[in-house]
């Protein structure tokens, strides 16, 4: 029984998926109306009163943070979300006593947390094509492999934090301090509104240490094929996070944190 | 034969809470066998151990001989459960929930899809397969948490207080099922605090008290160490009790107008018992013997433990 259970996985995958597609007024209409919160104000009201960012138009400049704020909070939310919640209901119990591998359920609610993060960045991304449209603003892919491997990563990195999150909250208060105290502060400082070369130091050096720049710059560089950071060494760091975050997840499956009295 | 379960000296502690304090059984392969004891015994920690949801303090645990540990899949492969408390994915429809189970185990989507109408009409309540489990009523959520531990077809059926807080009928109903099940092989650990289940289901109960095992044996096993009451109606009855000096007799009183004399020996006492009645010139109009209930033993013997090991409530069933 050591080979992968696909079966079990691809239940699992299938159950975390379906949850939340079957929901889209809860899952996919509230990023949607944020979004184009953000577009007509940032984009339009005010981005016709700003320069150019690096020589784009801001309502340009902004889509890869946007998408890259919506992706990670979704997935990670999810995740966090769905392990949490089964937790308080105890209903992680016909997971968790099932003969799935540590790994499988894992890589599943993993996956489908990701997945989601992916659904809502296309979400945002369509809303950004429709208002560059309407503002007459060209838009093309410029680097699609960047592109696509860092919304990847970075879906699964926060997919894989979100898991974290599940299995050490206490309560759903917990959740809620995690997305709006940790990660949008650091996406909002992380480089989705301006560039670092208009912040003074030493705000911009310290801006380095927060690891959203990367991301948003990553996405950023395969759409716009500008990025304030290398996108290389960016990738690379990110993947190993990724990994890394990952094989802790597992760990404490393994450990049964959270999970086993 | 092959052992089913196979536990040894398991330990758990929760602070400073022993919830098991050295339990050590072993439940062959097709038994259909009980685990009776008060509340806070420590069944459900023992069933937990088993599953995986309670990580043991110390000891080791078997199911069909593959560690609940080190080869966790295998053993959780062979195992249904239905919990005590209700534990379902509120999120689908009971079907589907059913379908999710067995994918876990490894059945893939039409197989699953199969079984679980088979296992919804085994319960009785197919009818209510699009419906989730929060809007069914408590009788039918009992029914569906026995559902759900048949469809990945286990080969150990764990129920734990399957019938606690439903109805005479449904009672019934959950036994005809089960015992069904045992019929066709299916290894059964039952855990419940009514006596009368034991009774009537199965094959040997171990007696926990404490996080301990007190005693395991048949029901009628255990029923025979206690007394019998031979109840005697008379023509005419006495105002006092005559006395019987031969072996087994504990005690001979009257109580309503009838002869009760309590024995150890049960049946075999009564030719002699109708043969002195006789020459005492009483005339016998009816007899009638009732056994000693499980519940009596029970009661006797989680007593003797929690006087030492402090369990109250025991204790209190006495008074
Ligand atoms: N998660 C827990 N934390 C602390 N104590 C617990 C926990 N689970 C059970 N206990 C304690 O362990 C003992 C055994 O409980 P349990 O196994 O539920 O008994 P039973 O199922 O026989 O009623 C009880 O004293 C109970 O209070
Ligand atoms: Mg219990």
């Amino acid at each position: 029984m050591n080979r992968f259970d696909l079966v079990g996985f691809r239940t699992l995958l299938r159950r975390e998926i379906l949850r939340y597609v079957r929901r889209p007024r809860n899952t996919f209409l509230p990023p949607m109306i944020t979004n184009v919160l953000y577009f007509a104000v940032f984009g339009v009201v005010l981005g016709g009163r700003i320069d150019e960012i690096a020589g784009f138009r801001y309502i340009l400049f902004i889509l890869p943070g946007l998408i890259v704020l919506g992706s990670i909070s979704n997935a990670f939310e999810n995740a966090s979300f769905s392990i949490f919640h089964g937790r308080w209901n105890e209903y992680i119990h016909e997971v968790i006593t099932s003969p799935l591998s540590h790994t499988s359920m894992v890589l599943a609610y993993i996956f489908a947390a990701a997945l989601r993060g992916l659904l809502v960045g296309a979400i945002i991304a369509g809303v950004g094509v429709v208002f560059l449209w309407l503002t007459g603003t060209p838009l093309g892919v410029a680097q699609p492999f960047y592109f696509a491997a860092f919304m990847l990563v970075i879906a699964l990195l926060f997919a894989s934090f979100g898991v974290v999150g599940g299995l050490w909250a206490r309560d759903f208060d917990y959740l809620t301090v995690l997305n709006q105290f940790i990660i949008r502060p650091l996406v909002f400082f992380g480089g989705v509104f301006y560039s670092l070369d208009v912040i003074p130091e030493p705000f911009k050096t310290l801006s380095y240490l927060n690891p959203m720049i990367y991301m948003v710059n990553g996405v950023r560089y395969g759409m716009l094929s500008y990025a304030d950071v290398d996108p290389d060494l960016a990738l690379v760091v990110l993947t190993g996070l990724t990994l890394v975050v990952i094989a802790v997840d597992v760990y404490l499956f393994k450990e049964g944190y959270g999970l086993v009295d | 034969m092959a052992e089913a379960i196979r536990v040894r000296d398991l330990r758990k502690n929760y602070g400073d809470v022993q919830a098991l304090d050295g339990l050590s059984l072993t439940v062959e392969e097709g038994e259909f066998f009980g685990l009776l004891g008060p509340n806070g015994a420590g069944k459900t920690t023992f069933i937990n151990v088993l599953v995986g949801l309670v990580r043991e303090t110390g000891g080791e645990a078997e199911v069909f001989g593959f560690d609940v540990e080190t080869d966790y899949r295998e053993a959780r492969d062979r195992i249904g459960l239905a919990p005590q408390e209700f534990n379902v994915d509120r999120f689908f429809p009971i079907r589907e929930v059913l379908c999710h189970k067995a994918g876990y185990h490894g059945i893939d989507h039409e197989e699953a899809q199969r079984r679980a109408d088979e296992a919804l009409k085994t319960v009785g309540i197919y009818e209510k397969r699009d419906t989730r489990f929060d809007w069914l009523s408590g009788g039918m959520k009992r029914r569906f948490m026995l559902a759900r531990a048949l469809v990945s077809d286990p080969e150990l059926l764990i129920l734990d207080e399957p019938t606690a807080g439903v109805d005479v009928q449904l009672r019934h109903d959950l036994w005809d099922i089960i015992n069904r099940m045992n019929d066709e092989g299916t290894t059964i650990l039952l855990t419940t605090h009514y006596i009368e289940e034991a009774e009537r289901l199965c094959d040997r109960v171990a007696i926990v008290d404490s996080g301990r095992k007190v005693e395991v044996a048949s029901p009628d096993e255990l029923m025979s160490r206690g007394t019998d009451t031979v109840d005697v109606g008379l023509a005419d009855p006495p105002t006092v009790a005559p006395t019987f000096d031969y072996d087994g007799v504990v005690e001979s009183r009257m109580a309503e107008g009838r002869l009760e004399v309590v024995t150890s020996r049960g049946g075999a006492l009564v030719p002699d018992l109708l043969r002195d009645l006789e020459a005492m010139g009483h005339e016998v109009t009816d007899l009638d013997i009732r056994r000693a209930s499980l519940e009596e033993v029970f009661v006797d013997m989680t007593r003797t433990d929690s006087s030492v090991g402090g369990s109250s409530e025991a204790e209190e069933v006495v008074q």
